[in-house]
């Protein structure tokens, strides 16, 4: 108060300065994106220039023959990020909904805590679990089965063929719904709760069963909103890294089947960045950093331009 | 302070419609928000085919009343209700008693309209699709009827299909009565319908519940006197949670027996 | 009276009782993944959690040792991150909060850094490479912790503008009404208001990058040795344990584990003790 005082008698000194300052480390902010294009474009230029079009549609990543075609990575992040969207969003839409509308309130909130928690479990423990843990008992008990019992030829072994040893596109995908999993579950329970109580209460008053009410109301009163949550977990699962590094298996071709082993822009990245020689092959490398910018800024912007005010 | 006093002194006044004519009656009703009582004691008969009016205060426990009838405030755990609310010879607050079904026979509309998310035709279809399979022609021949009777139509014909949200706002209340009336109700209740309306759809409003009387029983909660005393058959006057005068509207509004709606009447608080 | 036909409304009943069983099972799922992971996570971790651990630092394969050098080495560039993040992201967010109204650029500074807070941290690690690890031929524990410090930024911006609005404008009027600018305001006045939930903000951001092994592959590299020199390259927890993990070594794997374990109990705590606090501050 002291301070307040003496300074009272002079208003605005050392405002000007603490106001640039406040802008200045905003600006910050802009910079790092702005530093963050520029970087990547000026390291992967040697790469797009020199390979063209060929580097997007080529799938041959031959660091002996510093031959980088990116088609293989690139279609497995899609693929990877698109099943995981397929498992987690069903998932992610009725936890949300038991926790506002059946689940007892006092035990809800500890609910809504257990799957928070989902998504402060590191990325690298999620790849280690995956590994250890989740990939020899996929292997045991789904793959080998399959193997097994598909008659050779069959439409079931074409989609189920690859090393029985866990490490593949689905298992992949399995993790990173569960990663993906608590970021949507959290924005679809905030935007359900945003539902203004008398549009559900209406809902309620006139008879419906609470399926009802969420699926004719709530759902499509949410729509456009949902559509950015989607997005929103859709953006984390394409830049994902650590833990599709682990269970992906690695591999630059085409993935043959949902059980092929396979690999994303980012594992690409972490697991050749640091043993890359050539300055073609880092180039390369930043160039695909550069594709995967580009893929989850114009998701991420879609998630918040679709979210608008619910900044969640 | 005050008004407590008042409110626990006054005798309650009570001339109430034939049991035989009643399609509700509340009886020793308290209602607790937690561990707040909200309700004490009250009884309230409902006259089939009339329109009911609650008055009272803000925070007098009218809408609570009214959101006990078709068990509502069941969607928020905490609150809860007890004593008798009959309803067809069934008591409402009974715990086996189905509130989907009870629901669909006693409707509400709410303060802020609340059309749906859908076009003016599905948020009126919505409604009867729940309670059975009703063909193309026969749904066109409800919408019309639901919105004709809510007096609608005429301003709606040639958007059927639009979104709900694009009306007015008397409009979209006009919707929500439409709506509410399509599933064939016996009771209609409404809460504060018109608050949020100015005059000219107020009035649109008013009429519109007229003509409905007939068919459909109306318990209705204002804050406006002149539109109790225009509209209603009858009127209850509540404070503090009790219901202290309950009279024809007719000699309610004209002399009223008890201090306390003498001095609400007139102005003195509210 | 409406005839309401009972067939269809037991029809209706059973659906709807499906979907709450649906709905239950997927939050089953959910909460059991979590239960399934820590449950690893003990069982394979605590067999190796020795004190030893925390006073060795890396052994060579087949020797005992602990995970001294990436422990101090993690603290050390989270330490220098959060300084970074801390002070940038209070002063960014309350630009945002007090000076950002009805301001156009400060609504794409808020978009662009919401997404920040989800991009792809690899990203964040390649820029950080061609920025101070390239120029300067080397990786250092100054480029981990400027990467993480990037990634944390974001989340104490995005804590500190919405704490910053919770605030009520009255307290900004009573202080300006006492004759003080705009900017003393906001110091001494919302900003102690606002404590708890800035220290939640750091918590949070602190949360998010302790775990984070991607942007420290190519910035500060890795180092088997103890080292404080913040010039060179540092061994970070998340780094070791990825390198460990993936080795065919049974010691290494079993120090992986005991160091997954201990960084996700460290990650999940602070995350639980800044939910508690948000709560606490939201409640008084």
């Amino acid at each position: 108060m002291a301070e307040a005082m003496t300074i009272a008698g002079k208003p605005g000194r050392g405002d000007g300065l603490f106001h640039a300052l406040c802008f200045s480390a905003a600006m910050v902010l802009m910079a790092t994106l702005a530093g963050l294009i520029v970087a990547l474009f000026i390291g992967g230029w040697p790469a797009l220039s020199h390979f063209g079009i060929g580097f997007f549609t080529s799938s041959t990543w031959d660091p002996v023959a510093d031959e980088y075609g990116a088609a293989g990575p690139i279609v497995g992040t899609l693929i990877t990020a698109f099943f995981a969207m397929v498992l987690a969003l069903p998932l992610a839409v009725g936890i949300a909904v038991f926790l506002v509308e059946f689940c007892p309130q006092r035990i809800a909130h500890w609910v809504a805590v257990a799957v928070e928690l989902l998504a402060g479990i590191p990325s690298i423990v999620y790849g280690m679990w995956g590994l250890f843990v989740l990939a020899p008992w996929f292997a045991e008990h789904v793959q080998m089965p399959i193997i097994m019992n598909a008659e050779p030829g069959s439409l079931m072994e074409r989609l189920f063929m690859g090393v029985p040893n866990g490490a593949n596109i689905f298992t992949a995908s399995l993790i990173l719904a569960i990663m993906v999993l608590p970021y949507i579950a959290t924005v679809f329970r905030e935007l359900l709760l945003s539902v203004p109580t008398h549009m559900r209460e209406a809902a309620y008053g006139m008879g419906c069963t609470p399926f009802e009410v969420t699926t004719s109301i709530m759902l499509p009163y949410i729509r456009k909103s949902a559509i950015g949550a989607v997005m929103l977990g859709l953006g984390r699962a394409l830049g994902e890294t650590m833990a599709v590094t682990f269970i992906i298996g690695n591999s630059h071709a085409f993935p043959q089947s949902l059980f092929d082993s396979g690999s994303t822009i980012a594992s690409t990245i972490a697991n050749e960045f640091t043993e890359a020689t050539g300055d073609m092959h880092v180039s390369a490398l930043i160039a695909l950093g550069l594709v995967l910018f580009a893929i989850t800024f114009t998701t991420l912007a879609a998630a918040r331009l679709l979210l608008g005010k619910e900044r969640v | 302070m005050n008004f407590e006093q008042t409110a626990t002194q006054q005798p309650t006044v009570m001339v109430a419609p034939d049991a035989a004519e009643r399609v509700l009656d509340v009886r020793g009703l308290d209602f607790f928000y937690g561990k707040h009582q909200a309700l004490h004691g009250v009884d309230l008969p409902v006259a089939r085919g009339k329109i009911t009016a609650l008055i009272g205060p803000s925070g007098c426990g009218k809408s609570t009343l009214l959101r006990t009838l078709n068990r509502i405030y069941d969607l928020y755990p905490g609150q809860r209700a007890q004593g008798d609310i009959h309803f067809n010879g069934e008591n409402v607050l009974a715990p086996g008693v189905d509130v989907t079904s009870l629901r669909a026979r006693i409707g509400m509309v709410f303060q802020r309209p609340t059309p749906f998310p859908m076009s003016i035709y599905e948020n009126i279809a919505f409604g009867v699709r729940l309670q059975r399979k009703v063909g193309r022609t026969e749904m066109d021949e409800i919408v019309e009827r639901a919105l004709g009777r809510a007096a609608l139509w005429d301003e709606v014909k040639d958007k059927l299909h639009q979104s709900g949200l694009g009306l007015s706002g008397g409009q979209q209340q006009r919707l929500c009565v439409a709506r509410g009336i399509a599933v064939e109700p016996e009771v209609l209740l409404l809460d504060e319908p018109a608050s949020a309306l100015d005059p000219l759809s107020t009035a649109k409003l008013e009429t519109a519940l007229l003509e409905l009387k007939d068919s459909v029983t109306i318990v209705i909660v204002t804050h406006n006197l002149q539109q109790a005393a225009r509209i209603s058959d009858y009127t209850g006057f509540m404070l503090m949670g009790r219901l202290v005068e309950f009279r024809p509207s007719s000699d309610a509004f004209v002399k009223p027996e008890t201090q306390a709606m003498r001095d609400y009447v007139t102005g003195r608080y509210g | 009276m409406a005839q309401v036909s009972g067939s269809r409304i037991v029809r209706r009943k059973l659906v709807n009782g499906f979907f709450v069983a649906l709905t239950s099972l997927a939050t089953l799922v959910a909460v059991g993944a979590l239960v399934l992971i820590l449950f690893s996570l003990f069982k394979n971790g605590i067999g190796g959690l020795h004190a030893s651990v925390f006073t060795q630092d890396q052994p060579p394969p087949g020797e005992a040792g602990g995970l001294r050098n990436a422990i101090v080495g993690s603290l050390l560039m989270c330490g220098g991150a959060m300084v970074l993040a801390v002070v940038v992201g209070i002063l960014a967010g309350t630009w945002l909060a007090e000076y950002g109204e009805g301001n156009r650029l400060a609504g794409v500074v808020r978009f662009l850094n919401d997404v920040l807070l989800s991009a792809p941290s690899i990203l964040i690690g390649l820029f950080v490479y061609e920025l101070l690890v390239r120029p300067f031929h080397g990786f250092s524990a100054y480029a981990g912790a400027v990467a993480l410090a990037l990634l944390a930024t974001p989340v104490v911006t995005r804590t500190t503008e919405d704490i910053l609005r919770l605030q009520p404008g009255a307290l900004r009027e009573a202080g300006m009404a006492l004759g003080a600018g705009r900017g003393l305001v906001i110091r001494s006045i919302i900003w102690k208001a606002s404590r708890t939930g800035l220290v939640t903000g750091g918590l949070l951001g602190f949360a998010r990058i302790s775990g984070e092994t991607a942007p420290l592959l190519f910035t500060s590299l890795g180092n088997p040795f103890l080292s404080f020199q913040l010039g060179q390259p540092m061994a970070a927890l998340p780094t070791t344990i990825f390198q460990f993990a993936l080795s065919a070594y049974d010691d290494w794997r079993q120090l992986a584990w005991a160091g997954a374990l201990i960084i996700a109990v460290a990650v999940l705590a602070t995350n639980i003790i800044g939910r508690a606090l948000a709560r606490g501050s939201a409640h008084k």
